[in-house]
């Protein structure tokens, strides 16, 4: 397969950017996207047109959440339920146009080329993402019963991979998705719900303080997610809100 | 327009009830306009607006109302100027992502809402407060006050001075001019009815003399959907308000964190529903009007 | 040739932990603050190192190659994480725990780490569902349990098929909470390049900061190496495009020995490959192994058939089928150690009974199960791992038999480490993959989670402070030195090499070429000669690469060409160092399978007189034959024995 490619090329986080064309040629269907990046990029340094294309990605499999990309209007491009590096040319028509952008949000900035800057997701957690608990000093994990459908709900939304999808995917660039998958995460089990009031708290102040958008209900993050997490934890996470504020005492 | 201190979720629940709360209005006013399409000469739709017009509690109300419509577009401006600025440097693709148009558009059927009740105001709102002309209607008895058929009595048994008399019949001539068109539709002074129809030019004389003069919404309506251009816009208007809506009452669920597997295609269907009911049910009195009258 | 002390403790087996911990030294709250520790890595055994060591009140510096610490390839584990709880009453123990972890590593495993491994086990669990990690429940709300590789008993806690990822995240908050709190300051795209030693002690590193390129220096009272293992020497493995062996190889060349080089774990179950162009392989997890049949056909004329496509693996009837691993090992069936799995269908493909196009390739069939259990049953417990498949591969695998084939997974050995994961070098630690302790020849499948965050929450925190406690003498620890000033002049000299090469070859070009030369002779079955010749390879292609390697870009800028070169350049060193360990151990055993040395049945024939001990070797320069220190293996509490999985 052939394709013309229109990528977003950017020396650094201050540079203007600017989109390039190139052509990649002969491509198998079973290639995965990444890997057609990778022959680009081989092709771009030996026959020295340009510096090959800086794009993130790691385990590529669909789990660390490292690559993102956005394809044609799409975040992780045209399939579902996938990440970039799981998203295969096969989906692609062969000499179709490619565009491919990086996630676009104040919040998110560019580093370089496709590459950005997700700190701000790490920020979020670190405002209370988490169970406070240390090393040590805890009771045995049988003790503790969870009932299987709770579970099973909890690890619906602990499956988010933090990859941003939900914000660039967002007309807002709204990181609703990613706040409440972690807030439902932690909320429907009992080990979460100590600190839960506390927590949702925290956590909307900081992502509202990072810059990211408001949430209107479009549910664009929701069709995007590679991980399928629903529009449900942004209703519980608007829940929980409310009775934390609702319970606060100042 | 920033509102740093208030969080965005905060921000949204207040803009989903107070939508819920318009949404309510939009029923209420409905109920009232669809009385313009019995063929009572309006006596329902007259009744029902002086009511609405002159009540005390609905006064009340409507100091909320208009909060209500103050606080739901100050926010959603407020949230929607940040929500341009969480993405400073755009896609130069257009989103492929599957949602549905309501939900992206709300601010635009929102604006166009907002426009058409601006002029809505000016054809309705604003002539109840003096501010435009319009139609006006008055019962008859007021036109025969117990202070004025004092003053007749008087006159008649000359009890009143040249200069008293004087005015008195101008007074008189005023009101008289008022009370043949009355006669002219059929109504005498003991009818208790309403006069209605009549213009800036007819009701002017009478301030001043008379109380209870009120606007005719009923033939200005009437009127104004006589007129095909504004129909059509209304018509228009009514189907952009459709699509915020659909969105809107589901929106505000989900805001309100009334989301469940159970309900969802429940809530999704009625906010369906609803935003046909509403806008099918205003846009058929001017196609009704245009058409049949 | 050397004898190396591993300062195991005194006392039976079972108390030496205990022991160890009783007469421990500590460090008081106060001190605490004054002592910085630096942790390279974020995985489950450094976040989970770092999150401990935070809250314990000690000033730690976290490093991540990647943008946040939640990236570390430990999220992509999928099956699970073994703990001897006994939950399902199946005849669990430490003991069985311990037992099967030596013999699954093929008695080459320190016997007291592995002891302290089994014991620490169940604290994790606790541990983990503590954070919040969601454990799959049975319908009572108590922990679900599935078995796994090499074991006889269901010990392995599962979160559906991203175990990794749950646990990972569980970590990941514990560390975030450190964070938050100042305790840890994390440095996210950094990447350590260089150990510095002051007065013979590890006393800070070198890192890139991969977003500007900027070298930077970082101080500390003793450093703590969490990085993972060096499969990717393959090119293509499981592990993530990132993963890679530098901060190990520039810990070796600072004097941290390397322990047996050569034991990389081969995975029975991945996605086989199908291109050229192909960037890595993509696992398939274990678990599946519970409830998928593994098979090739009887007769050649289905296997010519299948290749051509004009039969299709469902019309092959159940009696020409030849489901090999229960064909061959009754007792453990499909459910036999992974090298044992790997081994069989690399002899089945060999045979020339290997399918896919390539003939390089077995199926793993699940329609008895789905016919048994039904299919929601079935997706329920594989459900993501079957859509990976399919997005993959495009074949639906509730309907056709997958596909599978061996593929580079994790490597055993790694830096020496003692019984108190310290290095060679006094203050340098290895926690994770990234020692060589817990595993002996082949790891077992759910264990190398459990190692990692055993490591970090249970063993580091109790040992590291034991060395710390000596260190409150001394104050904090300058940058400003010489020592530093040098080790970054040297960093410096190495990437104005690579980047005036100058040539005309990718750097991906010479890891491909690598990736082969190691795949076809330091890969599943290997041979003195080679090895000799592989060893040959790697030194020419070394050449080369130092003549001809184009690395475009500038070293101040993001530059993903450089990070790659670096990382390559030490991997020739490492790959020769694999090749030489290899060679010199004659004989086979878990994953180092030395085709001269099998028995009959064409099993690992160990040479328990001769090769009993860990081989850890000690770098000498570049080119110079590394010097090899032996610490000999002593098994008390354990009978050796030929494993036998029939």
């Amino acid at each position: 397969m052939n394709f013309t490619l229109k990528i977003w090329r950017q020396e650094n986080a201050k540079a203007k950017g600017r989109f390039e064309t190139y052509k990649v040629e002969n491509i198998s269907s079973d290639c995965s996207f990444l890997e057609m990046l990778d022959i680009l990029n081989e092709s771009l340094i030996s026959n020295k047109i340009a510096h090959p294309v800086c794009f993130d990605n790691d385990c590529r499999e669909g789990i660390c959440g490292m690559c993102g990309l956005y394809i044609n209007g799409r975040p992780h491009g045209n399939d579902d339920g996938v990440t970039t590096c799981q998203l295969h040319m096969r989906k692609f028509k062969d000499g179709e146009t490619i565009w491919i952008e990086p996630w676009r949000a104040k919040a998110f900035p560019v580093i370089r080329d496709l590459v950005v800057d997700r700190t701000a997701y790490d920020k979020i957690i670190q405002a209370g993402g988490y169970v406070s608990v240390s090393t040590g000093g805890v009771p045995d994990a049988n003790s503790i019963l969870i009932p299987k459908d709770k579970a099973d709900k909890a690890m619906d939304a602990a499956e988010c991979i933090g990859c941003g999808a939900c914000v660039a995917a967002c007309k807002n660039a709204s990181a609703m998705l990613f706040v409440s998958a972690k807030v439902s995460h932690l909320a429907l089990l009992p080990q979460g719900k100590v600190e839960a009031a506390n927590r949702v708290q925290k956590m909307v102040e900081k992502m509202d303080e990072l810059g990211f958008g408001n949430c209107t209900n479009t549910y664009a993050c929701e069709a995007e997610c590679p991980k399928l997490i629903k529009r449900s934890n942004i209703a519980r996470l608007n829940r929980e809100w409310i009775c934390a504020r609702v319970g606060k005492e100042k | 327009m920033n509102l740093p201190k208030i969080a965005s979720i905060s921000k949204k629940i207040v803009v989903a009830c107070v939508g819920l709360f318009l949404l309510l209005f939009l029923l209420v006013h409905l109920g009232i306009n669809l009385c313009l399409l019995r063929p009572d000469d309006g006596a329902w739709f007259i009744a029902a607006s002086n009511f609405m017009g002159t009540n005390y509690i609905v006064k009340v109300f409507e100091v909320v109302l208009f909060a209500v419509l103050f606080i739901h577009i100050i926010l959603t401006i407020a949230l929607q100027i940040q929500n341009w600025k969480a993405r400073p440097v755009r896609y130069s693709q257009p989103s492929r992502s599957k949602t549905s148009a309501g939900s992206k558009t709300m601010i635009w059927t929102g604006g166009l809402v907002l426009c058409f009740l601006v002029l809505h105001f000016a054809n309705f709102y604003f002539v109840k407060l003096g501010w435009v002309e319009g139609k006006y209607m008055i019962k008859t008895e007021e036109l025969f006050s117990t202070e004025l058929q004092n003053e007749y009595m008087a006159a008649t048994q000359g009890k009143l001075s040249e200069e008293e008399t004087a005015e008195f019949q101008t007074k008189m001539e005023k009101i008289n001019a008022v009370a043949v068109k009355a006669e002219a539709e059929g109504l005498s002074s003991s009818d208790m009815k309403w006069i209605l129809n009549l213009s800036a030019e007819d009701v002017e004389p009478l301030e001043g003399i008379v109380e209870g003069v009120e606007p005719d919404f009923y033939h200005m309506s009437y009127e104004l959907f006589q007129n095909k251009a504004y129909s059509i816009i209304y018509i228009i208007l009514f189907i952009a308000l459709a699509i915020h809506l659909v969105h809107a009452m589901q929106s505000a669920f989900q805001t309100l964190g009334l989301n469940h597997n159970k309900y969802n295609k429940f809530i999704e269907g009625f906010s369906w529903i609803y935003a046909i009911v509403i806008a099918v049910g205003f846009a058929i009195i001017p196609i009704y009007i245009m058409f049949f009258v | 040739m050397n004898t190396l002390d591993s300062k195991i403790p005194e006392g039976p087996l079972a108390q030496k932990w205990t022991n160890y911990k009783a007469n421990q030294r500590l460090v008081n709250p106060a001190n605490k603050r004054k002592l910085d520790v630096i942790v390279v890595g974020t995985g489950l055994a450094g976040a989970s190192a770092a999150a401990s060591l935070g809250a314990m009140g000690f000033n730690v510096d976290i490093f991540c190659i990647s943008d946040s610490p939640r990236r570390a390839h430990s999220i992509a584990a999928q099956g699970g994480i073994n703990a001897a709880k006994n939950y399902q009453n199946d005849g669990d123990s430490v003991g069985r725990l311990f037992y099967d972890t030596i013999k699954g590593g093929d008695y080459r495993a320190r016997e007291a780490n592995v002891y302290r491994l089994a014991e620490v086990s169940n604290n994790i669990i606790d541990q983990c569902v503590a954070q919040g990690v969601p454990f799959a429940r049975e319908y009572s709300g108590l922990l679900d349990n599935r078995s796994f590789g090499g074991a006889q008993v269901s010990r392995t806690f599962y979160a559906r098929g991203q175990t990794g990822q749950q646990l990972l995240l569980g970590a990941y908050g514990a560390l975030s909470h450190q964070i938050a709190r100042g305790t840890v300051k994390l440095h996210e795209r950094h990447e350590m390049l260089d150990l510095v030693l002051v007065d013979g002690k590890a006393r800070g590193i070198i890192a890139r900061d991969l977003t500007t390129g900027e070298i930077k220096r970082f101080a500390a009272h003793a450093v703590v190496l969490a990085t993972g293992g060096y499969g990717n020497i393959y090119f293509l493995s499981t592990n993530a495009m990132n993963s890679n062996g530098s901060a190990e190889w520039c810990c070796h060349k600072k004097g941290a020995y390397f322990a047996n080089p050569c034991f990389v774990q081969i995975h029975p179950t991945c996605i086989p490959v199908h291109g050229d162009y192909q960037s890595k392989l993509t696992l398939m997890s274990e678990s599946l192994r519970n409830d998928g049949r593994i098979w090739v056909p009887k007769k050649k004329e289905d296997v010519e058939a299948l290749r051509k496509g004009t039969l299709k693996p469902t019309d092959i009837k159940e009696e020409d089928r030849d489901y090999y691993l229960e064909r061959r090992y009754p007792a453990f069936g499909n459910l036999v150690p992974r090298d044992v799995a790997s081994r069989a269908a690399k002899e089945r493909c060999d045979a020339g009974y290997g399918v896919n196009n390539t003939g390089l390739a077995v199926f793993l069939d699940f329609s008895t199960a789905i016919k048994r259990l039904g299919r929601d049953v079935i997706e329920a417990r594989y459900g993501n791992l079957f859509q990976m498949y399919e997005k993959i591969t495009a074949v639906n695998p509730y309907e056709t038999p997958m596909m599978i084939y061996p593929a580079i997974h994790y490597t055993m050995g790694g830096i020496w480490v003692d019984y108190e994961l310290q290095t060679s070098i006094p203050g340098l630690f290895a926690a994770g993959e990234a020692n060589f302790s817990d595993h002996g020849a082949n790891r077992l499948g759910a264990s190398a989670l459990m190692q990692g965050l055993a490591d970090g929450y249970f063993v580091l925190p109790y040992t590291l402070q034991n060395y710390l406690a000596d260190e409150i003498y001394n104050d904090r620890v300058s940058p400003n030195t010489p020592e530093f000033e040098n080790a970054e002049a040297e960093v410096r000299q190495r990437i104005e090499k690579l980047m005036s090469i100058k040539g005309t070859k990718t750097v991906d070009h010479f890891h491909k070429k690598l990736g082969n030369i190691m795949w076809d002779y330091v890969g599943m079955g290997r041979n003195a000669e080679g090895l000799q010749k592989g060893l040959t390879l790697i030194t020419e292609l070394e050449q080369e690469f130092w003549k001809d390697v184009q690395v475009t870009g500038t070293p101040d800028s993001m530059n993903p060409e450089l990070e790659k070169a670096i990382r390559l350049a030490d991997y020739f060193e490492l790959a020769k160092l694999m090749a030489k360990d290899a060679y010199h151990r004659n004989e086979s055993c878990g994953g180092h399978f030395r085709e001269e040395y099998q028995t009959e049945d064409g099993e690992t024939l160990r040479n328990d007189n001769d090769y009993m001990y860990v081989a850890a070797w000690e770098y000498q320069g570049h080119n110079q034959d590394e010097i090899l220190h032996k610490e000999p293996l002593v098994y008390q509490d354990i009978e050796i024995k030929q494993r036998n999985y029939k």
